[in-house]
């Protein structure tokens, strides 16, 4: 069998190559980024309930901690690959130099399906996830959170064992927690604002008055309900929502044209962002295709639900009235879908930026616990708007002076940060 | 103030008297309990203490007649106010006790005598008797140990008294005696063994064909003499005596051998004979073990089921005592010979295994069942030809078709005609037993009854509410019951009988009316939770789950949820044996997988309503029982039990999960342990019903599980020919079946691999799904590499959601190795309950595992039917293949027989299945 050609490290090291290129990055600088700088690979033994005990494969890989401590997530994932890890280990050290973030990135995960374990084995893991590591991670070196198939139950898990290791209360170890036993407020709101607060700078950019504004959203769960509900407040007016139906096993799009009423549709919706079709129509909407979302005639198009929606086979039908596609959901654009984009001079807000409003939270969350002081809702929401206005500021102005698109432009400010903390600690 | 404490006074004297009531009562029982004291004494002891007993001591005197002597107080006068109680042995009156008072007194509760005393009078008159009666016994018992000399003759005493009261008894016990005789191996019993049965036969020819005539007036009585002279040469006197004692305590219980032997006798025959022997056991019956066994055995046979698994189970169970327990709760028509039919019988044999199990005891005891009538398997059609409804009977013979238009006007015509009147009187008594409790009308059929025969919902079960005025409470019952007859000649048991040869088989129906297991909560009424559980699991999640860690589905409500296969909504399920290894991980995954919806009774609309969990729990959550136990709070992403008592239900954000239930609960250890008494006992796997009303667990049905359609193991044919195969697996096995796919698309796991970019597997998934609505639905079977519907690397499995599959007939994830690792399936568990709830199957496959067929050139060498279906994807045309397998195969078509029990599957090339049909419905366990 042959070897993959279709790589995930591949890809992300090649993107980096290319704007290591544009940078003229000398060997060393590229050498050292396109790697990490440590990985841990260790087994955990966990007694199963019925006595066996199972070797699990951990991974903890820090790609770059120049910026600052690491930060990323541990998956649970049967078919996990180091290599995967390694590559979204460096993709998490990119994302925290865009946003400015005094960050590096990391990745870490266990290869295994919680479907097979018990609640009981899971804790067993989480800990001895924990127990492995507990010395090469911390809140001032390495700081993990949820990610596939992790949850806040696994981080309080893996918190307690922390502690109870170091004999310390730090909250700052670890992010995702509830409320109450250290999480942040203002996780919900925070990727759907940081999208629109995305789209509030770039309308200023064009000159355009956002309560003159209309859009189109694809997806209707917490970023895309967030987004509207900032953009409603901008003075913006949503036309249309899609989302999925479970009942018909296939997503509509719910269309008025004096603008969708937020709280209403809200209330026929469920946890999972669904809209009860029946009632939505009965309270006027008309029901569309879901593939309608990204027909309208609307000025912003924020595609906030899934990967690879807006493609070469659909871009075409984008309105020419569409000025800015702001990437609410990560990779919603395929590479073919935004050179069309590029030709057509749309202004695509990318996913590291526009959606790192819930990051930027989840940093946040890590500083509260640090200093075990925690901000009321309004403090978070404003040091968000902050932060994501600084780094679409900071952006769209190496956008213009370097003559590229906006995503191009965050990867080049991304790289030339963390390659300029490097050079400044005397590393290369 | 005067008035209180004159009230207080009043109270005082009455206190006074109650104290000096019990003394005496004391007194009196001292005395009889002293054993060196004779009756006389006794008496006399009685008479001393009745007097400070009664309220007005000074003037009062006793005197006890018995025996002929009479015991008085000093200086006893009679007057006429008196108080008198006969003393009683064995209903005789043996004597007498009476108090009197000298001189008249205020009049109280009878003449000056307060009501108390009248009590206390009749104690100690009863006290006596007993004690005298007693005092006789022993006396009985002693002279008979002394005096051999009486004994010597008592059998000839009893013998004369038998010839002067009763000559049949004495017929039967000469006969035993000639048989008790001929087995212990005397010769001279031979001639007499004949000249008894010509005795029986007047005219002295064996013509079997001549009515039998009665017992002849002479010539026995000799006989007799003869026999037991004979008798008295070998045998001990004690040991005739014995025999004639025994045979005639037997001769006792006759009237249930004559019931139980006539094969007419019809069961308000059986039932007298029932309650007559349940009297008789109050005092005494002794049967030796062989007799009870064939008492029970009989009875089982006509009252509860005639299959012969089942009669051997329920004997071990079911005394002749259990029966006389719920005879009076059965129904039937006059002259009747019906029996309960499955699902009574079986849920019937259960509640006995466990109550009767030993293991589990604490967990067992609190199991119930809810109080139920039956009526007979035979009424349906006592009610038919009572409306002259006979002609409907050939329905099941009649085109589908017509079958399918005539079943409305049959529901109309059965509903709009009369129960016969005793079956009106008997659910009149039926509703005043029950009261207003909400009742379910379920059907109770001999087939249900059969081996194999997955009958299950191919009849009605109705809910009433059963409110209102008697009269209306009837007359939904009614309507309810034959609605329920009616769906004997509906389209969909009819078409199945079809099917399954069964349609010449002769079907009654009974049915049962339970009590709905529930409370009210608001205008509902239902159960805080229900469900079914499995003793084999056939749909497991996870390659740690055993086939006999069982499975349960579970509901809150009422169980019509959990029985029905939902498309809208979902039970939780749990496998018994390995609760904590869950189907849904993720809070997301639990969140979409848990139930939405609630079956209730509303007792307002008197109707059966589904309604919205979330919004019922909003307004009624503090109401539900148990509702702490059954849901979760979901808190952001965070999904957690209750922490407090006090629940927000209306702004909290609330999932039912049973978290608690099956965490702080001895819940899961219950069901386990009723299921594995029960299949043990039954010797079987089987599947129950149950709710629980928040107090108690209910069993509410039974049976064995191979009658579930989902779980008859099919037969692996073992004489295939090489090219006919085209895969067989060995492991992870499910019971189930695709029959007749006449497509096999089958994703290449190496092409698949090979694609270059990320919109190429992604268009793999697309594909799939168009595929999905072009092939013909269950008709096709779907293979492809890895996790179907992995997220995160989809290089591990096509990426698809439960839209693109939901037609496939059976969902194949082939895990092939890969360099140095070997993928696991993932069982579905990205989809694994929507495939349940489409009875969609699923299967791994082990290519190279040793010993497993894998025929890959049939899959690769087939023309590709993706460029007819799909012709704007050349591209996938290497990595997509579309088999026509009757186009391939020259008409044949796959055939995937899968085999949980032995842990064997295979997929063959055949011609449309007829042995297929064979294979699915035998091989179940009885």
């Amino acid at each position: 069998m042959k070897d993959r050609p279709f790589d995930f490290l591949e890809i992300t090291q090649r993107q980096f190559g290319r704007i290591a290129d544009q940078l003229g990055l000398e060997p060393a600088v590229r050498d050292l980024l396109r790697q990490p700088l440590r990985e841990y690979h260790f087994s955990i033994p966990v007694r199963m309930s019925d006595g066996e005990v199972l070797i699990f494969r951990g991974t903890r890989i820090q790609h770059n901690d120049a910026r600052g401590p690491t930060k990323g997530g541990i998956r649970f994932h049967p078919m996990q690959t180091v290599d995967n890890i390694r590559a979204l280990a460096m993709l998490m050290t990119w994302k925290c130099a865009v946003v400015d973030l005094p960050l590096g990135g990391s990745m870490g995960g266990v290869a295994c399906d919680p479907h097979d374990l018990s609640v009981l084995e899971q804790e067993r893991l989480c800990r001895g996830w924990v127990r492995q590591i507990a010395r090469d991670v911390g809140p001032e070196w390495d700081v993990p959170g949820p990610d596939l198939m992790t949850n806040t139950q696994h981080m309080l898990w893996m918190l307690d064992e922390y502690e109870t290791i170091h004999g310390a209360r730090r909250p700052g170890f670890i992010t995702g927690k509830p409320v109450g036993l250290g999480g942040s407020l203002g996780r919900n709101e925070a990727t759907g604002y940081g999208v629109m607060i995305a789209v509030r700078e770039a309308l200023k950019d064009l000159g355009m008055d956002p309560a003159a504004t209309m859009a189109s959203v694809q997806g209707f769960g917490n970023v895309a309900q967030h987004a509207i509900e900032l953009y409603e407040r901008m003075g913006g007016k949503v036309v249309c929502v899609s989302c999925w139906d479970q009942e018909d096993r296939t997503t509509y799009a719910y269309r008025k044209s004096e603008g969708i009423d937020l709280a209403d549709l809200r209330s026929i919706t469920n946890h999972f962002g669904e809209i009860d079709r029946r009632e939505a129509e009965s309270k006027g909407y008309e029901r569309l295709p879901g593939g309608a979302w990204i027909e309208q005639d609307v000025d912003i198009l924020v595609p906030a639900a899934l990967e690879n929606q807006i493609s070469g086979e659909n871009v075409a039908k984008i309105s020419r009235r569409v000025k800015i596609i702001a990437e609410g959901a990560n990779g919603p654009t395929t590479p073919e879908a935004d050179a069309s984009l590029s030709e057509r001079g749309i202004l695509v807000i990318p996913d590291l930026l526009a959606n790192a409003g819930g990051f930027i939270c989840s940093y946040f969350e890590q500083v509260q616990g640090n200093m075990n002081y925690y901000w009321p809702l309004e403090e978070v929401l404003g040091k968000v708007d902050v932060h994501v206005t600084d780094a679409y500021l900071a952006v769209s102005k190496v956008a213009r002076t370097g003559k590229m698109d906006l995503r191009d432009a965050a990867y080049v400010i991304a790289v030339s940060r963390v390659a300029e903390a490097c050079h400044e600690r005397g590393w290369v | 103030m005067g008035d209180s404490s004159k009230s207080i006074d009043r109270l005082l004297h009455d206190l006074r008297e109650r104290a000096k009531e019990l003394n005496c009562l004391y007194e009196v029982q001292e005395l009889l309990g002293n054993p060196a004291t004779t009756i006389d004494e006794i008496c006399q002891g009685i008479i001393e203490v009745i007097p400070p007993g009664w309220q007005y001591p000074d003037v009062c005197q006793a005197e006890i007649v018995h025996d002929g002597k009479a015991f008085r107080s000093p200086g006893f006068e009679k007057s006429p106010w008196v108080q008198s109680a006969d003393i009683v042995v064995q209903d005789e009156r043996v004597g007498r006790i009476s108090v009197y008072y000298t001189e008249e007194r205020p009049r109280s509760d009878e003449g000056p005598f307060l009501k108390e005393e009248r009590k206390l009078i009749n104690t100690i008159a009863e006290q006596l008797g007993f004690y005298i009666l007693h005092e006789q016994l022993k006396q009985v018992f002693q002279e008979q140990l002394q005096s051999e000399g009486i004994r010597k003759s008592e059998w000839i005493v009893i013998l004369d008294l038998l010839k002067r009261t009763d000559p049949d008894l004495l017929m039967r016990i000469t006969r035993k005696m000639i048989n008790y005789l001929g087995w212990s191996g005397i010769k001279e019993v031979e001639g007499l063994l004949e000249r008894s049965s010509f005795a029986a036969r007047p005219g002295g020819t064996l013509e079997e064909n001549r009515p039998y005539q009665g017992l002849p007036g002479s010539g026995l009585l000799e006989i007799t003499d003869e026999v037991f002279a004979v008798a008295s040469k070998h045998l001990s006197r004690e040991a005739i005596l014995e025999n004639i004692q025994k045979w005639s305590r037997e001769e006792r219980v006759r009237f249930l051998v004559d019931v139980l032997v006539n094969p007419n006798s019809s069961l308000s025959e059986i039932s007298s004979a029932i309650e007559r022997y349940h009297l008789l056991a109050g005092q005494g019956i002794e049967l030796t073990g062989s007799r009870d066994r064939w008492f029970r055995v009989a009875l089982i046979r006509r009252i509860l089921s005639d299959q012969p698994h089942f009669i051997r189970v329920a004997k071990d169970y079911v005394g002749i005592d259990d029966f006389g327990d719920f005879m009076h709760r059965v129904i039937f028509p006059v002259g009747s010979h019906g029996k309960l039919g499955g699902k009574s019988a079986g849920l019937y044999l259960a509640a006995q295994i466990l109550r009767q199990s030993n293991s589990g005891r604490e967990l067992l005891q609190k199991v119930k069942t809810p109080k139920t009538w039956y009526m007979t398997s035979d009424s349906v059609f006592h009610f038919m030809s009572y409306n002259d409804l006979e002609d409907h009977i050939e329905q099941k013979y009649r085109d589908l078709a017509q079958v399918r238009q005539d079943y409305p006007y049959i529901i109309h015509v059965f509903r709009n005609s009369p129960l016969p009147p005793e079956m009106v009187k008997g659910l009149s008594l039926a509703l005043d037993d029950f009261g207003d409790v909400p009742l379910i009308i379920r059907s109770s059929s001999l087939l249900e009854d059969q081996t194999g025969a997955a009958f299950a919902g191919k009849y009605k079960s109705l809910f009433i509410a059963n409110k209102g005025t008697k009269d209306e409470r009837l007359a939904a019952l009614m309507d309810a019951i034959t609605e329920v007859f009616a769906s004997m000649f509906g389209p969909d048991p009819i078409e199945y009988r079809v099917e399954h040869g069964l349609i010449d088989s002769h079907e009654e129906m009974g049915i049962l009316i339970q009590e709905v297991v529930g409370t009210r909560v608001g205008p509902y009424y239902l159960p805080a939770f229900a469900g079914l559980a499995f003793s084999n699991n056939e749909f497991r999640w996870s390659s740690r789950i055993r086939r006999e860690d069982g499975l349960v589905r579970l509901v809150p409500g009422l169980g019509t949820r959990a029985v029905d296969r939902l498309s809208d909504d979902y039970p939780v399920l749990v496998a018994l044996g390995q609760p904590s290894l869950r189907v849904n991980v993720t809070p997301d995954e639990i969140l979409r997988y848990s139930p939405k919806k609630v079956d209730v009774i509303n007792l307002e609309t008197r109707s059966f309503e589904t309604v919205d969990l979330r919004s019922m729990l909003r307004t009624l959550g503090e109401r539900y029982p148990l509702s702490h136990q059954l849901v979760s709070l979901l808190e952001g992403d965070h999904l957690r039990r209750p922490r407090s008592w006090v629940v927000d239900f209306e702004k909290s954000d609330i999932v039912v999960t049973f978290d608690g239930l099956f965490s702080r609960t001895p819940f899961l250890r219950q069901l386990q342990t009723i299921m594995s008494v029960l299949q043990e006992a039954l010797g079987y796997p089987v599947d129950i019903e149950f709710a629980h009303d928040g107090t108690d667990f209910y069993l509410l049905q039974c049976r064995s599980q191979s009658q579930g359609e989902d779980s008859s193991p099919p037969i692996i044919p073992r004489n295939l020919a090489a090219e006919e195969v085209v895969f067989t697996a060995n492991r992870y096995v499910f019971n189930g079946h695709a029959a007749d796919v006449s497509h096999i698309v089958y994703v290449d796991p190496q092409k698949y691999a090979g694609l270059e970019s990320q919109q190429e597997l992604l268009g793999v998934g697309r594909a799939i799904g168009r595929l999905n609505q072009a092939l013909p639905r269950r008709r096709f079977i779907l293979m492809g590499p890895g996790r179907w519907g992995s997220r995160g690397d989809i290089r591990l499995g096509v990426s698809v959601t439960y839209s693109d599959i939901n037609n496939t007939a059976l969902l194949i994830e082939i895990a092939r190795k890969h360099k140095d690792y070997m993928p696991e399936p993932s069982f579905g568990t990205h989809f694994f309950q929507d495939l349940v709830e489409a009875s969609i199957r699923y299967l791994p496959l082990y290519p190279d595992q040793p010993g497993v067929v894998f025929n890959e050139s049939f899959l690769t060498s087939q023309a590709n039917l993706l460029g007819d279906l799909l012709p704007d994807l050349p591209h996938l045309a290497d990595v997509i293949r579309v088999i026509d397998v009757p186009g391939a195969t020259g008409g044949r078509l796959l055939q995937v027989l899968m085999n949980g029990e032995t842990q064997e599957a295979v997929a063959f090339l055949s011609d449309p299945a007829t042995d297929i049909e064979r294979a699915k419905t035998g091989g179940g366990p009885v």
